[in-house]
């Protein structure tokens, strides 16, 4: 019991802001990542629509 | 003229998802339980404390970056030979995911590092040489940015990506060829057969199937948005012609 009480107090729980800032900032690129190449999409997704009607503006009637 | 109805989400009622949706689902999915076995299941390093849980994600990404620039090093390859677009976008794509994965490999390894090495950076081998991989794959990506033309920065870029590979037998040899602090490899060739404890071994090989989901998604996501710029792109041309 003695040896677990003092393996304990060894072990490095003050770490634990590190661990946690490793799975914050791994969450934050991986999810600022997807959010980025989600809203350019979005973004040209609606440049084309425009253009597409400017297209469709031009063409002769009849 | 550019045709977006093909790059629509086919997810409404009734049809089928898209790839990139199951894709995406499976990996939620996945990454929870993933999360789960990490906090609540894998055993506390007896020697390393709580802090050594970084690894499951650490490991995986890194491996995932190494796969990135394969795919990489293949899709340039294959560019190169028959100079069709397909290869030079799967090549692109994976480049990018790639970048993303080795910036959170360095990243986590520095976090990690902090209180086991007490210090954030050291220059000793496996650092090093991934600092170097991740040059590579920035110039890569900067090579198609500043070319003078698409095509030339396509043809480019693939001779980067080519080259570049060479750097990843080395970061992965690099604790065995060279003194370095760097703990020893945990799969591959030169992992010992008693290097993980056995709840531990599977969970890895969990965290490494999820993120093998999540690299496919993300490569997914990428290649999509790159149908929409070449979309894009054929539609201004079109009204460049037109005089508009």
């Amino acid at each position: 019991m003695l040896d677990l009480i003092l393996l304990s107090s060894h072990l490095p729980s003050s770490n634990l802001p590190y661990l946690f800032s490793a799975f914050a900032v791994s969450w934050v690129v991986l999810f600022g990542y997807l959010f980025y190449v989600n809203r350019r999409q979005h973004e040209m997704k609606k440049e084309i629509a425009r253009l597409q009607k400017v297209l469709e503006d031009d063409q002769p009637e009849g | 003229m550019a045709n977006i109805q093909s790059m629509e989400h086919t997810g409404s009622l009734g049809r089928l998802p898209s790839l990139k949706t199951a894709l995406a689902a499976i990996t939620g999915v996945m990454m929870l339980v993933d999360l789960y076995l990490i906090f609540m299941v894998a055993p506390t390093d007896s020697v390393l404390g709580h802090v050594q849980r970084v690894f499951y994600f650490h490991v995986p990404i890194a491996i995932m970056s190494f796969l990135a620039f394969f795919v990489v090093f293949i899709g340039s390859l294959m560019f190169l030979i028959k100079r069709t677009p397909k290869w030079d976008a799967i090549a692109h794509a994976s480049a990018e995911v790639g970048v993303v994965f080795v910036t959170l490999a360095l990243i986590t390894g520095i976090i990690w590092a902090r209180p086991i090495w007490n210090t954030w950076w050291t220059w000793e081998p496996r650092l090093t040489t991934t600092l170097i991989l991740w040059l590579i794959y920035v110039a890569y990506l900067m090579v198609r940015s500043y070319a003078p033309s698409q095509s030339k920065g396509a043809i480019y870029a693939a001779v980067v990506g080519i080259i570049g590979f060479i750097d990843v037998p080395i970061v992965y040899y690099s604790v065995v060829w060279w003194r370095s602090i760097h703990p020893s490899p945990v799969v591959g060739p030169f992992a010992q057969a008693d290097a993980l404890d056995g709840t531990m071994a599977w969970i890895l090989l969990y965290s490494f199937i999820t993120f093998l989901f999540f690299f496919a998604y993300m490569v997914a996501e990428r290649m999509e948005l790159r149908k929409t710029e070449e979309a894009l792109g054929r539609i201004r041309f079109t009204l460049r012609r037109k005089g508009r």
